[in-house]
């Protein structure tokens, strides 16, 4: 992989350090994963604030959502937000712990508009609510459909099928 | 024309209900019946459907284009409304979302209509086989004509099933056919053959309406 220098002129480390400095109180475990990647853990409750600070940092703006994921951990859920900052040409992996008996995370549909339908997929595979979210409906499933098949819990059962 | 090429000539006759082929030598006359004429002329212009679904669809665009050219069996007439086919190429994995809508199309099309399940997928669901979206084959929403097995299949494959099809068209009857034990004492007996009954080699077709399966020559005659 090529060293990630975008015309911000920023090597990966001074990415990691410029997050630490704007943003150090909120983010946690921040570390350079690939020589592009920078990681970091975010609180759940702080989720929303970071995603705009993020989107406004100067030289640094993380103005691009690529994809929203949702992982089963079993004991817990987590969500992971891929940033890309055209600026500094490096992305940035936001990890929020979800926890299983509320999963439910604020959206960042309204920073981030493409984020839109990654959560309502993750809404739909995954069962995670995203609270403020406009629209949260089903996007790949039936609207009928019942439960979140990508959950490590699920059962499928004869009833979820009764069209076919 | 299909009928001069060898594999059309020998679907043909294999059929014995067919008339002698030997008549299409002669110029400008042929004599055949109405069975025969449509489901020749059918058989030899199907229009598909366009119902890519996922990977098979590539196979079924590649036999399409040049170097396969599906037009060399008349077929090559692909159509993005159900309304204008007779042929619904179902060519990848329909999931449950998709099968009423796949269901609704198929409802759409106009009679006479066939369809063909191409790929694995299509077939029974195939590497998706029990997945928690999949349908386990198009046949659980739509009656299905022909199975074409592979993943994908090659366009060579997808042309095995269309010849496939192409002899279940043929042996398709256009008047119902006749019980045989109804019709040979009527002509046999003489008064029952007169108007359009007696018009020739097609008469008993022709009378089947009025002699339906199981009708003794004193009905008939009555
Ligand atoms: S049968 Fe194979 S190639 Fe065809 S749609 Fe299914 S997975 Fe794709």
């Amino acid at each position: 992989m090529l060293p990630a220098i975008g015309s911000a002129g920023l090597a990966i480390d001074d990415v990691a350090d410029r997050l630490v400095a704007a943003l150090g109180a909120d983010l946690a475990d921040v570390r350079v994963q690939e020589p592009d990647t920078v990681v970091a853990a975010v609180e759940r409750g702080r989720l929303h604030d970071v995603a705009v600070a993020l989107r406004g940092l100067d030289g640094l703006a993380y103005e691009s959502c690529n994809f929203v994921a949702a992982v089963d951990h079993v004991s817990r859920f987590e969500c992971v937000y891929h940033l890309y900052s055209f600026a500094s040409n490096t992305y940035l992996e936001l990890h929020v712990e979800v926890p299983r008996a509320d999963p439910s995370v604020a959206t960042v549909s309204d920073v981030w508009p493409a984020a839109d339908w990654h959560e309502r997929e993750a809404w739909d595979m995954m069962g995670i609510r995203f609270e403020g979210h406009p629209d949260l409906r089903r996007i790949l499933l039936r609207d009928d459909w019942v439960g979140h098949p990508l959950r490590k819990d699920y059962v499928d059962t004869i009833d979820n099928h009764p069209h076919v | 024309m299909g009928l001069s090429d060898g594999i059309g000539f020998k679907a043909l006759t294999d059929r014995v209900q067919y008339p002698n082929l030997s008549q299409f030598e002669r110029p400008n006359v042929i004599t055949t019946t109405v069975d025969f004429i449509f489901s020749w002329a059918r058989s030899h212009s199907v229009f598909p459907f366009t119902y890519g679904l996922a990977c098979c669809a590539i196979e079924m665009l590649s036999s399409g284009f040049a170097r396969f050219d599906v037009a060399r069996y008349g077929m090559e007439v692909f159509r993005p409304t159900p309304r204008q086919c007779d042929l619904m190429i179902v060519a990848g994995t329909v999931n449950e979302k998709m099968a009423p809508v796949l269901k609704r199309l198929y409802e759409q099309m106009s009679e006479p209509k066939w369809v063909i399940a191409m790929g694995a997928c299509a077939t029974s669901g195939g590497p998706f086989y029990d997945g928690y979206n999949v349908v386990n084959g198009v046949d659980k929403v739509v009656p299905v004509d022909v199975y074409i097995p592979g993943c994908p299949p090659r366009p060579e494959a997808l042309f095995q099933g269309l010849l496939e099809l192409q002899k279940k068209i043929q042996t398709m009857h256009i008047v119902p056919p006749v019980p045989t034990g109804a019709v040979r004492p009527q002509t046999a007996a003489g008064p029952a053959v007169t108007g359009p009954a007696a018009a020739g080699p097609d008469a008993p077709a022709v009378v089947a309406p009025d002699a339906p399966g199981g009708a003794t020559p004193d009905k008939v005659r009555g």
